[in-house]
């Protein structure tokens, strides 16, 4: 196995980070302490769930605002400036250079909601004063949105090998809300009375990525835990997607005249 | 690298994506449809609502509440084509649902009219809130108060499901009073406050919704509750039938045969779904066990 991904993926994430992405994490930092003062002052018995909401969802917003924001420019902006032609003059394949992109925005995403991460612990600490064992399906949400932010990614990838940054993040915004939405779409099929239409939603509702599914923000609110099925099968079904998605972006990327 | 190369590496690549693509769309459908069965088990039962005030939804809608509304109706009929016939379904989010639906949009006519006979449907098939049917559409009343259907709504609820037949009479004639309502809304004032109670009253009033309804699941319940009645008055007169048998022959007809060969019933004694009735235990006529009609709660033999 070639050793390019890794470092066109080091590389992402060093840009990443000299362009002061992770900044975000002072907004993060303040909005989870003002929450945990806040909280106990306005509220009463749901403190814990109130941070664990706002904490994960800030996490997920925050890394899909990172994860569409920087992914559609991956490619994008390296044809604008050049860089790409000189560095595909050197002995690295389209496909390699677009994994590496891939992991170097993932590496940065990790590194990101691993300090959110231990800011809403901390948050939780302060409110409550202890941990408990059902705490451990947070853990499985933030598992879950990374996976969710994975899939965001490389969607945004994918657009970035063929169109404009606006555009492509018009696309990976749209294709996230519709996947979101995705049980909506089931729902179609099921009452429509039209044949067609509802072979058309159920073949649409199978194509999209599935994001409802990476949601269980309500689940660790109340402690209840995720079978762990749910967990290798979102696992398995996260990492077919980028594949699938990784594999036709090489695709498009490869067919793409870089003269 | 070479142009040569070039080629055959974005040959290989498209070949690549071509069977790969596919094929990996098939696995995670099918890797979604296991996904499926596993969350419809950890959210089963776990449908809440979380903002019951459609107030103030309607404020923190930043103007959308149209598209709101829309989105709500949406739930509302998939909330309540989840459940309808679902044995022990239980519809506790429906009115909340409604009630944010039209207080977002007042003039969302089909919510108050199709939410209305969904409450006040019976169980399985609906939570039997006629009651709050009523409240439903006499809000529609006072926001859309040149609805003439709405009174008509009114009516059906009044007469077939609260089987307040001079409430009923009353909604139908203030109904008629609009310039643009049918001319059958008379009549049915004029009907229902005669014999309201009578079959033929509640047969004339579910033939006008299912003539007067696009909806097709409004239309199916409409056709189902004809049936039901049309198969009620069938049982009725086959009963008298049986009655006059024994007042003939001293004991009960065993079987539909014995009343046809003592002359007392002609014809094909189908019910409307097309299937024979039977005859039960001490001459009562029923219907075939095979049958698909249900007979409504306050009919029958």
């Amino acid at each position: 196995m070639s050793v390019l991904p890794g470092v066109v993926a080091i590389n992402t994430f060093r840009e990443a980070v000299r362009d002061r992405v992770l900044y975000n994490l002072i907004f993060f930092a303040l909005m989870m302490i003002g929450a945990a003062i806040l909280v106990g002052q306005i509220s009463i018995g749901i403190e814990r769930m109130v941070i664990i909401n706002l904490g994960l969802s800030a996490i997920s917003v925050f890394g899909i605002i990172m994860a569409i924001f920087i992914g559609v420019g991956l490619v994008y902006k390296e044809m604008e400036k050049r860089t790409l032609y000189s560095l595909l003059s050197k002995p690295i394949r389209r496909w390699e250079f677009l994994v590496g992109k891939f992991g170097g925005l993932l590496l940065t995403l990790v590194v990101n909601t691993s300090l959110m991460t231990l800011g809403l612990g901390l948050a939780l600490y302060c409110v409550s004063g202890k941990f408990e064992r059902s705490d451990a399906t947070i853990l499985v949400a933030i598992y879950f949105i990374l996976l969710e932010l994975a899939l965001v990614t490389a969607l945004a990838l994918f657009f970035s090998c063929f169109t404009s940054p606006m555009l492509s993040t018009l696309y990976t915004l749209g294709i996230y809300v519709a996947g979101v939405f995705a049980p909506g779409i089931l729902g179609i099929s099921q009452f429509t009375q039209n044949w067609a239409l509802g072979a058309i939603t159920r073949f649409v509702y199978y194509v999209l990525p599935n994001f409802h599914d990476f949601s269980v923000i309500a689940a660790a609110a109340h402690g209840d835990a995720v079978p762990l099925t749910l967990i290798c099968h979102n696992t398995l079904y996260a990492a077919l997607y980028v594949v699938l998605i990784l594999v036709a972006a090489s695709a498009v990327l490869s067919g793409r005249n870089l003269k | 690298m070479s142009k040569g190369s070039n080629n055959k590496s974005h040959t290989r690549a498209m070949l690549l994506a071509l069977v790969a693509v596919p094929l990996l769309f098939v696995v995670c459908a099918a890797l979604q449809v296991r996904i499926d069965a596993e969350t419809r088990l950890m959210y089963q039962g776990n449908e809440e609502l979380l903002l019951r005030s459609g107030w103030l939804l309607k404020k923190l809608s930043l103007g959308y509440e149209p598209l709101l509304a829309d989105i709500y109706w949406t739930r509302v009929v998939q909330y309540y084509g989840r459940r309808a016939r679902k044995p022990g379904a239980t519809y506790e989010s429906l009115w909340p649902l409604l009630d944010i639906t039209t207080t977002l949009d007042p003039k969302l006519m089909i919510a108050y009219r199709f939410g209305a006979v969904f409450l006040s449907e019976q169980p399985p098939v609906g939570p039997g809130r006629a009651d709050l049917a009523v409240d439903l559409v006499k809000r529609g009343i006072a926001e859309n108060p040149d609805e003439w259907r709405l009174y008509q709504d009114l009516g059906f609820l009044y007469s077939i499901h609260l089987k307040d037949y001079q409430k009923a009479a009353d909604a139908y004639l203030e109904g008629s009073k609009n310039p643009h309502a049918q001319i059958w809304m008379k009549v049915m004032a004029a009907r229902v406050a005669e014999a309201g109670n009578a079959p033929e009253t509640s047969r004339l009033i579910w033939i006008e919704v299912y003539a007067n309804t696009k909806d097709e699941l409004v239309r199916r319940r409409a056709m189902q509750h004809i049936q039901s009645l049309d198969a009620a008055l069938g049982l009725k007169r086959l009963n008298e039938s049986s009655e006059d048998y024994w007042r003939k022959f001293g004991r009960f007809p065993n079987s539909m045969q014995e009343l046809r060969d003592a002359g007392l019933v002609g014809g094909t004694l189908q019910d409307p779904a097309g299937y024979p009735y039977v005859m039960g235990p001490n001459g009562v006529p029923q219907l075939n066990p095979k049958s698909t009609i249900v007979l409504d709660a306050d009919q029958g033999p």
